[in-house]
């Protein structure tokens, strides 16, 4: 009985190539015994393999049977097995038959193996790091990125400390309110600057005579930003400390009034609203009142000049020249020209006294809190300005001078903006009678309806007899 | 006494409280880098994660550590975390669908 069952499965593996055979293996198969069922299936997967088998196999045909299986089964487990692995099995299977039987087969063996490709073993599937070469880089970029930050801020940080220092003396003795967020209910010193920003530190100080109040802000490199770091390594930039002194009205004469960096000078005469209103005339060099070359100076006339730049003025700015990036005062000061869509502003923009001064610290980013010390007899300049300025006064001929400049800017301003003006008007007359007729409309009480209709006419009446009224006015006066 | 208010400056009745400079009015005065760097934070990482396109997640991260660093303190905390967590997220996903290295684009 059991080499009967051989026989059929010698005849199974026969059968690949011939159909009937196959299906009477298939059959007898069918009757057999549970136990060989499974190499059905074992016979059916490697037909190339049994191709190559030599036919007669009768004795050692439970080897082949089992070869077949391991085949099967290694294939079945290891389908995505590297081709050396199947050919190191190949080698073994062949090994196992009689050369001679191979004569023939063995001259197309190699033209076989030739044709293999071999496939490399996708990166992430081998054990190394290195083919992850790109994301390392990412990850040291941001780490790099993240000291950076952390040493840009401490940095800033520290600077902003020291000029706090050097500075707070000054000015707890020139003002009552030294630090201030606006955020706490009483007005109390805070006594310490505002970060703003890891790079803006503000300090708002108050309580004094002659002004409102002073605005003091660090504005420090961006130290904290790799991308700005690397940016300025191109282009040098350098820390800025910028005073605001606001000022009420009686602390001020009117004039405007600029002297700084002769590139800046020319840079805030295109950009602020006030010097390119008032101040026309292309900025002069300072060296005709005693400041060095490279400073130059944009005034609204001759008289404000001479009496700005007195002996001690000349003085700190001829000794602090390089830190001065540009000295801004001026009654009518807005800020930049603000570009509107839709054309023109509508009305003036408000102004402010202000007296406004940009400082550069020394050392052009690669600054460290000693230099910060520098700029102390730069506050000093501040607080003189500041007592200057309200003594400062034009005499009759300047202050008329003054007036007629204001007057005339105010009347191109109304030039420019009186078709806008004229046209926002209409449209405000016609909302009104618009909401007029609707509130008529929304009545439902009848009476209360009439009565309002005869008072909106009554009132359109009137305005027209107004007119004609006007219109026979002139005419008496044109006869 | 009058000498001494001579000599001193300042003046308590004279305070002005600290008011905000309002930046409505004067869009110039706002630095836009940590709000571009946000938006642009968010859009790559959209990309990296529809399109699965490793190097747009890693430039998420990049943009969104860049608007962090770049931002004012007023500014609140939760915008910054949530670009930060979908960026973190955008590169998570990339790996996690398709785990082989980034290939460079030379």
């Amino acid at each position: 009985a059991i080499v009967k069952h051989l026989l059929c499965i010698v005849r199974l593996h026969q059968g690949g190539r011939y159909n009937d055979d196959f299906d009477d293996g298939e059959d007898i198969a069918e009757f057999d015994d549970n136990d060989f069922a499974e190499f059905e299936d074992v016979s059916e997967d490697p037909a190339v393999d049994v191709e190559k088998e030599p036919p007669p196999r009768a004795a050692p045909s439970s080897t082949p049977i089992e070869d077949d299986e391991d085949e099967a089964t290694v294939e079945n487990e290891d389908g995505q097995d590297e081709f050396e692995d199947a050919d190191a099995q190949d080698q073994d299977m062949y090994s196992k038959y009689d050369n001679e039987e191979f004569e023939g087969y063995e001259k197309t063996n190699p033209s076989f193996k030739n044709t293999l490709i071999y496939r490399e073993v996708p990166a992430h599937l081998q054990n190394s790091w290195e083919s992850y070469y790109m994301e390392i880089l990412m990850v040291t970029g941001l780490l790099a990125y993240i000291m950076n930050y952390i040493i840009g801020k401490n940095k800033n940080s520290r600077l902003a400390q020291a000029w706090f220092n050097s500075h707070r003396e000054l000015l707890e003795s020139n003002f009552a309110l030294v630090g201030d967020d606006g955020t706490s209910k009483e007005a109390t010193s805070t006594g310490k600057l505002n970060q703003e920003n890891e790079h803006i530190y503000n300090l708002w100080c108050s309580g004094r005579v002659c002004c409102e109040g002073m605005l003091i802000q660090l504005k420090f490199l961006k130290r904290q930003d790799l991308l700005n770091v690397l940016a300025r390594m191109m282009r040098p930039a350098c820390d800025q400390v910028q005073v605001k002194v606001t000022l009420n009205d009686e602390d001020m004469d009117t004039f405007v009034f600029a002297v700084g960096s002769r590139k800046a000078m020319a840079r805030l005469q295109k950009e602020m609203q006030d010097l390119s209103e008032f101040c026309g005339d292309k900025p002069k060099s300072g060296a005709k009142y005693g400041v060095p070359e490279s400073l130059s100076i944009l005034s609204e006339m001759g008289e404000v000049t001479d009496g700005v730049m007195d002996n001690k003025m000349v003085h700190y700015l001829t000794s602090h020249a390089e830190k001065i990036e540009s000295i801004h005062f001026s009654d009518q000061f807005s800020g930049p020209k603000v570009m509107q869509e839709e054309g023109q502003p509508l009305k003036l923009p408000e102004t402010k006294k202000t007296l406004l001064f940009t400082f550069n610290v020394p050392g052009m980013g690669n600054t460290s809190p000693k230099d910060m010390d520098s700029l102390l007899p730069l506050m000093n300049m501040v607080i003189y300005s500041i007592d200057k300025v309200r003594k400062l006064r034009l005499n009759r001929e300047g202050k008329q001078k003054a007036d007629r400049n204001r007057a005339r800017v105010e009347e191109n301003f109304l030039k420019q903006t009186h078709t806008q003006r004229q046209e926002a008007a209409q449209t405000r007359r016609e909302e009104k009678k618009r909401a007029e007729k609707e509130r008529i409309m929304n009545e439902e009480d009848p009476d209360r309806q009439r009565r309002l209709e005869e008072a909106a006419q009554r009132r359109e009446q009137k305005k027209l007899e107004k007119k004609q009224m006007k219109m026979k006015q002139i005419k008496v006066k044109a006869m | 006494m009058t000498a001494n208010n001579m000599a001193d400056p300042r003046r308590p009745s004279k305070i002005f409280r600290y008011k905000p400079p309002n930046t409505e009015t004067n869009p110039t005065l706002e630095d836009p880098t940590p709000d571009y760097m946000n938006l642009l934070g968010m859009v790559f990482s959209m990309c990296g994660l529809m399109l699965k396109l490793k190097w747009c997640a890693w430039i998420a991260v990049y943009c969104s550590f860049i608007s962090f660093a770049n931002s004012r303190s007023s500014e609140d905390t939760k915008q910054m975390m949530s670009s930060f967590m979908l960026s973190i997220s955008a590169v998570v996903m990339s790996y996690l669908q398709n785990p082989q290295p980034m290939s460079p684009p030379w």
